[in-house]
């Protein structure tokens, strides 16, 4: 190729959404003679800046991946198991969706309930009620359970967000527990990584806590080494240092912004008057009064009162009275981190806050709290997750910084904002489910994940390794035959890998949509193959942390095999089982098409993929943007306002004394025992957060001494980077991927070197790798990176190294959250040389 | 006349056996265009979705793009309403 024909002209760029994770951020493509040749963040797009991490850089190889599956294929070797050659023949896609029909539709006529579904694109959730239209409620992954299953039932019950961020621009101090946010992962990374880039050049202080010296560690100003599933008594221990040492605390935020002065009976419940209104103390009437009536400086935020014969606290003085005795020598013995620094980050935190301070934005004054907790998966995703989340959220409230400038802030789930409905006593309704209403009580269950049994959680697919091989424990009256997996690979993301063998067992036949040929892919009887982002459309907007607007995922290129739309696929199988007409019914409830009826689908017309992404184009934006409007501007995404993002609801509270999880962990306590089942775990349904131990905790008395935990650097996201030869490569190139990370004086103290082949066993299982030695890891903590291996490979380039994390993790209720359905990520491990 | 829209989706378009429909009407509120609707049984639509004078759990209505609380079908349609009635969608996983 010749010099010039390098270069590139501006007209060979095409402007669409990145696919590599969930976020999407804008890139361009470079593309000359119908091939892709370069991938660029998108420089109008104010969504990441232009900016672009290694993921999305290396869009290309999955595309131009040779081992990409490009026809239909069926399996010829009846057999399956782990490493059994199916033997795949290609054939054409109306044999494919003929076999898929048969199949799916002998399910379909004797009990839908029997198809298992496990769909894991988090940008097409338009197509995740396909299943509920078949007619099966079941989902069988833990993908996106192992960050947000507490994550998000949590933002969407403080203030109808769905995830949360610092706010990058007036931060000043800055806790970051278990999170790559603005460093290597989770919110629109390349974004995020400028934005934060930005805060320190401006001076920004970073703290953060970690059992590893991740990325976020490395660039802080100060990393705190603490043991994995123990950060909330680290903030609980801060807690006790500003209510109780400190007393420092924003007392007009509490008492004003929140239901902390409510009181509370000896019950745990709000006390209130005959009209049903919860009462607040009145320092000058000296007795209750109605939350609305009494004027704001004379509402009690502390305090025990006796009133008519009984006793109530406020909400405030209820945790406060919890915490008393979580000083920071009793929460340095769980987490390890000396209580001199509890008690300096915290003095620290709140001096930073500013309380009382506020800013002035664009002619509106706000409270300015320049110091805020930012935290995910590794905070949070235990099987306390609940409490943990409570806490790090509570802790924000002790200085007042959520939802204002320089806080911790709600991140809207899309581009319709945070979900905002007032709800009782003035206080914003609890919105905890946002993918789908809480499913009501039912025994027994019609799901396999039990959603039924999680009014306030999200859908616990890891529960399907229990409930699947033992379905009479839970009442489960059927047993699912077939499986539909679309971009999933549960033996890969779920935990107890050899029960989900045991489930895939069973199946009497599998389908599979996907790119490449995975662990799980290897059991189907049918792949069908779907287009990478670089080959179809979407329009995104999921999580974005500063901006909001949709951004168009367009073909860049035709496809490169003989594939179809995922989107396409499923319609074409609905078409063939006969229920066409109800899946574009259900796509008008789920594109928001009800909204605005002059846009719904014709139940009797089929719409192709581009007719689809227009008329949503349109619903949103107006009929003068559409389709056509995107693929020429790339994108509608803008910066969020001051009203959109700081309080965006008003005067409404927030909760402080979270009554309803109490309420609802008592109703289902009913529940369950009418039915006869009393044994079912309801502890966590607590209206405030304190410390308990995990079943993690409780292992290390049964002879696992040592805790282990897996960890991704921007590289990588889920799994199914870790085959791409260009991320690979880099990988490899990084020591702390080469193996198990273990701390040097553990590793002297055990024998072990760099190179060293090691046994981490767990209560679930066991995994062997060589032991990789270093100096950032706390020293009772092994670390599992996710970048290390495959099982199945097909790209000759990947080496095999073992080391499958999941295989230690458990997926039963003594590892998930009681209340939100949240699992465990961490393990306690013993260790040994081999 | 004025006339309201009626659009329905899955199990309550299979219960009035269409899909949309232009109702012309005179002083009527919600709950009266639902005993309006005749389904395919011959029961209103109405006895199929609310239950003791609430909008049954099972089922959302949307009236000019805002749902419907459970307890408000004694909303007075207006012409031009656009109504919308639907079974809830309870299963929406993935990830």
């Amino acid at each position: 190729m010749a010099v010039a024909q390098a270069v590139p002209a501006e007209s060979d760029w095409i402007l669409s959404t990145c696919g590599m994770c969930l976020h999407g951020c804008g890139i361009r493509v470079q593309v000359r003679d119908g091939v892709a040749l370069k991938i660029e963040g998108d420089p109008t797009n104010p969504d990441n800046l232009g900016k672009l991490c290694p993921k999305g850089n290396a869009g290309l190889s999955r595309l131009y991946d040779s081992t990409r599956v490009l026809k239909p294929m069926k399996r010829t070797n009846p057999q399956k198991g782990p490493g059994v050659d199916p033997k795949w023949v290609e054939i054409s896609w109306d044999e494919a969706y003929d076999i898929v029909a048969r199949e799916l539709g002998k399910v379909r006529a004797d009990d839908p309930r029997k198809l298992l579904c496990a769909i894991g694109d988090f940008q097409r959730i338009l197509l995740w009620g396909w299943p509920a239209v078949f007619g099966s409620p079941n989902f069988f992954t833990s993908l996106g359970n192992y960050c947000g299953g507490s994550y998000h039932p949590v933002n969407g019950s403080v203030d109808g967000s769905f995830a949360a961020i610092n706010d990058y621009d007036r931060c000043n101090y800055w806790i970051q527990i278990g999170s790559g946010d603005g460093f290597s992962s989770h919110l629109h990374l390349s974004g995020s990584a400028k934005r934060m880039a930005d805060a320190r050049m401006r001076g920004m202080r970073v703290v953060t806590l970690d059992p590893r010296m991740s990325v976020a560690a490395a660039k802080a100003d100060e990393w705190i080494p603490t043991l994995p599933g123990t950060d909330r008594a680290f903030v609980l221990g801060m807690a006790h240092v500003l209510i109780h040492e400190l007393k420092l605390y924003d007392r007009e935020f509490l008492r004003d912004r929140t239901n902390a002065p409510y009181l509370v009976k000896e019950d745990g419940y709000l006390l209130r008057d005959d009209q049903g209104r919860a009462l607040v103390w009145d320092k000058q009437l000296a007795g209750p009064q109605p939350w609305n009536a009494a004027a704001p400086a004379d509402v009690a935020l502390e305090g025990a009162y006796e009133f008519a014969g009984m006793r109530a606290r406020t909400g405030f003085q209820v945790w406060a009275d919890q915490l008393r005795d979580h000083t920071p020598e009793r929460m340095s013995k769980i987490c390890t981190v000396p209580a001199e620094t509890i008690r300096r980050i915290a003095r620290e935190f709140v001096e930073a806050a500013q309380i009382g301070a506020t800013v002035e934005i664009e002619g509106k004054t706000y409270p300015f709290r320049p110091a805020a907790l930012n935290y995910y998966r590794g905070s949070q995703s235990h099987a306390n997750g609940l409490f943990d989340n409570l806490t790090y959220k509570m802790f924000n409230m002790l200085v007042g910084n959520i939802d204002v400038p320089g806080g911790h802030l709600g991140v809207p789930l899309d581009h319709r904002g945070f979900f905002i409905h007032e709800g009782e006593d003035g206080v914003l309704k609890p919105e905890p489910h946002q993918l789908h209403p809480a499913p009501p009580f039912k025994y027994p269950p019609d799901s396999t994940h039990l959603m039924e049994w999680f009014p306030i959680g999200f859908d616990a697919g890891q529960l399907n390794t229990e409930t699947l091989l033992e379905p009479e424990r839970f009442g489960l009256s059927y047993s699912p035959e077939v499986m539909l997996m679309y971009h999933s690979n549960p033996l890969w993301n779920m935990p107890e890998t050899d029960k989900v063998e045991k489930i895939m067992a069973r199946m009497k036949f599998v389908v599979a949509i996907d790119i490449q040929r995975t662990e799980s892919t290897e059991w189907a009887d049918v792949f069908l193959p779907d287009h990478t982002y670089l080959e179809s459309y979407l329009l995104n907007c999921l999580e974005p942390p500063a901006v909001t607007g949709h951004s168009l995922r367009q073909p860049v290129v035709e496809p490169v095999g003989d594939t179809k739309d995922a989107y396409e696929i499923l319609t074409e199988i609905a078409e063939r089982l006969g229920f066409r007409d109800d899946w574009n019914d259900l796509l008008n409830i789920v594109c928001g098409f009800t909204a605005k009826p002059k846009y719904l689908l014709d139940p009797e017309k089929r719409y192709g993929v581009e007719e689809l992404w227009d008329r949503y184009a349109q619903s949103i934006y107006g009929d003068d943007k559409g389709l056509d409007w995107f693929k020429q501007h790339g994108h509608a995404v803008r910066y969020r306002t001051p009203e959109e993002t700081y309080m965006p609801y008003g005067r409404l509270r927030i909760p402080f004394y979270f009554e309803f999880i109490k309420r609802t962990g008592d109703e289902m306590r009913q529940k369950f025992e009418q039915v006869g089942m009393k044994d079912w775990p309801l502890d966590n349904y607590q209206p405030l957060p304190f410390w308990k131990n995990s079943q993690v905790i409780e292992d290390g008395k049964a002879g696992y001494p040592f805790y282990a935990i897996t960890f991704k650097e921007s590289l990588h996201t889920f799994a199914d980077t870790v085959v791409m030869p260009w991320l690979s490569e880099v990988s490899e190139k990084d020591a702390i991927h080469g193996g198990i990370l273990v701390n040097a004086i553990t590793a002297e103290n055990l024998g072990i070197q760099t190179g060293t082949r090691i046994r981490l066993t767990s209560p679930a299982g066991s995994i062997e790798g060589q032991a990789q030695v270093v100096q950032g890891i706390h020293p009772e903590v092994f670390g599992v990176s996710n970048a290390i291996t495959r099982h199945f490979v097909t790209n000759d380039r990947q080496k095999q190294r073992g080391s499958h994390f999941n295989r230690l993790l458990t997926g039963s209720m003594r590892y998930t959250d009681s209340a939100t359905g949240g699992l465990e990520s961490s393990a306690r491990v013993r260790v040994e040389r081999i | 006349m004025p006339a309201a829209n009626i659009s329905a989706l899955g199990a309550t378009r299979k219960m009035l056996g269409f899909s949309r429909r232009t109702v012309e009407f005179q002083r009527a509120t919600i709950a009266d265009l639902l005993l309006s609707l005749e389904t395919v049984d011959g029961r209103s639509l109405y006895d199929k979705l609310v239950c003791e004078g609430r909008l049954r759990g099972d089922y959302a209505i949307v009236v000019n793009g805002l749902s419907l609380k459970s307890d408000q079908l004694n909303k007075p349609l207006q012409g031009e309403d656009e109504v919308v009635t639907m079974a809830i969608l309870r299963h929406l996983h993935g990830g």
